[in-house]
């Protein structure tokens, strides 16, 4: 009989949320790109009679958005070295800070669809795009969050400890890509 | 190992196995599987219903061509099919048969695992391959296939010079057929790390590995920017943004951009797994292993690379600065290196073997001689002035034709005769698989080559006819009998490879001595691929008959057996050492579910009912739910 040794690497969910990490990676590469590419392509950025964004709101809102990444670091350290740890409060926690950022976010958005649309001009289309997009994979992580925590309550499996290593993956790079997207979002402001 | 007839505690250990690994019979059994083996087997059937498809558009659009002012078919039909074909090969063919049929069923076998690291998602990605594929040709049917050629340029592809439904076909198709490769390339780049045998560190992983591990990063980078354009395109069709619109702001290059950026590494992503297939083949009717081992594995990986640096050498003739387009010219230069580098390994290994010309060879010789001639024609075309002469001339069909069909397939298609004994357990006819080889290259050169002179000749692609009288007229009637006997020497493959199925041989574990280690199992392969996890100790691991001794000692002692469970094992990524037992997932409806869902959520799209496609959304997530109610065994 073999019995299961402890493991060494990462679990394999951990390494399969790094690849789809990888290719959303390339993704928002290509957004931004594409904001770049029609911003050189078009001296009037924005054109005339949009507002450039506001400063304030966005980095605020962003830097909130990496904050909520420490709690889930703790968790998936926790998870990771087989800790005694608390798990639930921190990932709880994090959805919190989630959920919040993206009330708010949705509604600047909706704010700025009632002063400009995506359909004026190239502006308008990848501002809107690039947002949407990056407002969907925060809304797609927090539903994870909800689903992680309805699996901590139970026992620590080892398919549950990599489910939060993988989440917490997600996270930093929704994060990270936040930080991005707001520093493009923001260049006709500088 | 499982031919030879075992000890009793061996034979209750395989009884054991046997039931923990059965799946369901019949239909139901193919709708929810999660056995690679199976998958493959699926890949294969529908990539070459698909292939069929392709090749009457081709041979209808040759009739056509076959003479001056020809009218077998009209323009618009012409320009369907010239599109079909050409996304029909790339995305319903090509890929799903070298990822899809030949990565999924050898990879695991290969690297000496039970299934790959992601069943069931291995699943999901053949139900969304088979849901985007029947989109596409949905439009077909209905008479509105996108007509605006494969790379779908704006403005042609707005809606306002293409108001019907057939460009949305193509991009939606396109965006659920990339989701299916994604998360097909995602599922190999964690099999190949995490589930190899314990004792396979990466220097003694298999070539044909590390061709589809290159591939997979090629997807995983390649397929988002095309997934945006198309993104980027139906928005503009659908809602009126306006990326691509010049009134407002937007750029038609943007689109060229982005699609060449996926584009070129696609070119490699279908090319690289024949590279792997060549490497499978060439050391064992050669009796030795390949020269240069570790350079081949990473000129693989670097193909792959600067690929992704090379796109914009498909719009020389789009008006770009000069400095781009030399920077451009270079990287496509120096990416001949690394092809080079294998060239020069598969000829030195065949050199310095004692090659025996089977049918499996004797494509892969074929493969080279297509590979190194569509390769000159290409450095040809990197030449920036040249380029801009003969771009969107017939030079340039013939050139990826010889590239693609020739280099991509041809391996392909020698994969299939070399991998035939192991899927069936029968061999082939070998006489008639030499003589179709013969026929297959006749034809294919009778067909391409004459389109580089009518190419020179200055005959423009994708036009529907021609006037007679300016010394095309030859040329064109050779590549349309061309075309007909190559496609006779396919249907000769085809039927070689059923006959044999059911009236050939019996094959034996390792009919040609090959030594990687799916031919150290029974064939065809049971369900749990070993009866007992293999060690491995070199790069070819079938080749060390002691390893394998050992093998079948540790089946009769119970080591690495795992009979308690759906279990297989995997190993730290790098050196390859044992590190954990993993509870497989096994058969689960929820693939084939979520793969109706996500395809009609796309049709409901393509046809503007966004409420009933978020409803779809809303079910897809409901899926999921139930898809991970059931939790892996606690190890």
């Amino acid at each position: 009989m073999t019995t299961a040794p402890v493991p060494r690497a990462r679990p394999n969910g951990w390494y399969g949320m790094l690849a789809l990490v990888a290719a959303e990676s390339a993704l928002f590469a290509t957004l931004l790109a594409t904001y770049a590419y029609l911003r050189f392509s078009d001296p009037r950025w924005p054109p005339p009679g949009i507002e450039p964004p506001s400063i304030t709101a966005p980095l605020v809102l962003a830097l909130v958005l990496v904050a909520a990444s420490a709690p889930l670091a703790i968790a998936s350290r926790t998870a990771r070295r087989r800790g005694a740890g608390p798990l639930v409060a921190p990932v709880a926690l994090a959805l919190v800070i989630q959920a919040v950022y993206l009330a708010f976010q949705v509604h600047l958005y909706a704010d700025d669809l009632g002063r400009f649309s995506a359909g004026g001009s190239a502006y308008g289309s990848i501002y809107f795009t690039l947002l949407a997009v990056h407002h969907a994979h925060v809304g797609v992580g927090v539903l994870l969050d909800g689903w992680l925590l309805t699996r901590l309550r139970g026992d620590l499996t080892e398919y549950r400890r990599g489910a939060v290593m993988a989440v917490a993956l997600y996270w930093y790079f929704v994060s990270l890509a936040g930080l991005a997207v707001t520093a493009t979002i923001l260049i006709p402001a500088w | 190992m499982a031919v030879e007839s075992p000890a009793p505690a061996a034979a209750a250990r395989i009884d054991r196995l046997e039931r923990i690994w059965a799946e369901r019979p019949g239909l139901t059994g193919w709708l929810t599987t999660t056995d690679h083996k199976r998958i493959a087997l699926l890949y294969l059937a529908t990539s070459l219903a698909f292939f069929a498809a392709g090749g009457a558009e081709a041979l209808a659009m040759r009739t056509q061509l076959a003479q001056p002012n020809e009218r077998v078919i009209g323009p618009a039909t012409y320009d369907q099919l010239m599109t079909m074909h050409g996304v029909t090969m790339i995305f319903f063919f090509v890929i799903p048969l070298s990822i899809g049929a030949f990565g999924n069923y050898l990879v695991p076998l290969m690297i000496g695992a039970r299934d790959m690291a992601f069943p069931r998602m291995n699943a999901l990605s053949y139900w969304l391959f088979l849901g985007s594929g029947l989109l596409v040709y949905t439009s077909l049917l209905l008479g509105m296939a996108p007509d605006a050629g494969w790379f779908d340029y704006v403005p042609l592809a707005s809606r306002r010079f293409s108001p019907g439904l057939g460009i949305d076909f193509y991009a939606l198709g396109l965006i659920l057929n990339g989701v299916s490769s994604s998360a097909a390339a995602a599922n190999f780049l964690v099999t190949i790390a995490k589930l190899r045998a314990p004792g396979m560190s990466l220097n003694r992983m298999p070539l044909f590995c590390y061709a589809i591990l290159a591939t997979s990063f090629s997807l995983i980078f390649a397929l988002p920017p095309l997934t945006a354009d198309l993104v980027f395109l139906e928005l503009d069709r659908k809602l009126g943004f306006k990326f691509f619109d010049v009134a407002h702001g937007g750029d038609p290059l943007l689109w060229q951009h982005l699609f060449w950026i996926f584009g070129h590494p696609e070119v490699y992503i279908i090319v690289l797994p024949a590279f792997g297939i060549a490497t499978s083949i060439i050391p064992t009717f050669t009796r030795r292993m390949m020269a240069a081992f570790p350079l081949v594995a990473v000129a693989e990986l670097l193909v792959a690379f600067i690929g992704f640096g090379v796109w914009v050498h498909h719009m020389f003739a789009t008006g770009l600065p000069a400095t781009t387009m030399v920077f451009f010219a270079a990287a496509s230069l120096i990416i001949v290196i690394p092809s080079g580098i294998q060239i020069f390994a598969w000829c030195m290994t065949m050199v310095t073997g004692r090659p025996e010309f089977k049918t499996p060879l004797l494509f892969i010789v074929g493969f080279i001689v297509f590979f190194v001639f569509g390769g000159l024609s290409g450095i040809t075309l990197a030449a920036v002035p040249f380029d801009q002469q003969v771009t969107d001339t017939y030079y340039v069909v013939a050139h990826f034709h010889y590239v693609i069909w020739g280099a991509a397939v041809f391996p392909l298609l020698g994969g299939l005769y070399y991998w035939f004994p192991k899927v069936t357990g029968r061999m082939y006819y070998e006489r008639v698989g030499q003589l179709t080889f013969w026929l297959v290259f006749a034809g294919t050169n009778l067909t391409f080559f004459p389109m580089h002179i009518s190419g020179m000749l200055g005959m423009p692609r994708r036009v529907w006819t021609y006037p007679g009288g300016l010394g095309w007229n030859v040329e064109n009637l050779l590549s349309t009998i061309g075309a007909f006997f190559l496609a006779g020497g396919l249907v000769v493959l085809l039927a070689n490879l059923v006959v044999s199925a059911y009236r050939g041989a019996p094959a034996g574990p390792n009919p040609f001595g090959g030594g990687t280690l799916e031919w150290a199992t029974s064939s065809p392969p049971p369900a749990y691929n070993f009866d007992v996890i293999p060690q491995v100790t070199s790069a070819y691991a079938c080749w060390d008959d002691a390893d394998r001794a050992d093998d079948r000692r540790r089946l009769e002692t119970g080591e690495l057996v795992l009979e308690e469970g759906h279990e297989t094992t995997a190993s730290t990524p790098v050196d390859g050492h044992l590190d954990e037992i993993l509870h497989m997932p096994s058969e689960s409806p929820w693939p084939f579910v979520l793969g109706i869902v996500a395809t009609l959520g796309t049709a409901f799209v393509l046809t503007d009912h966004y409420l009933i496609a978020a409803v779809a959304v809303a079910l897809a997530a409901a899926v999921l739910t139930l898809w991970h109610a059931k939790e892996p065994a606690a190890a």
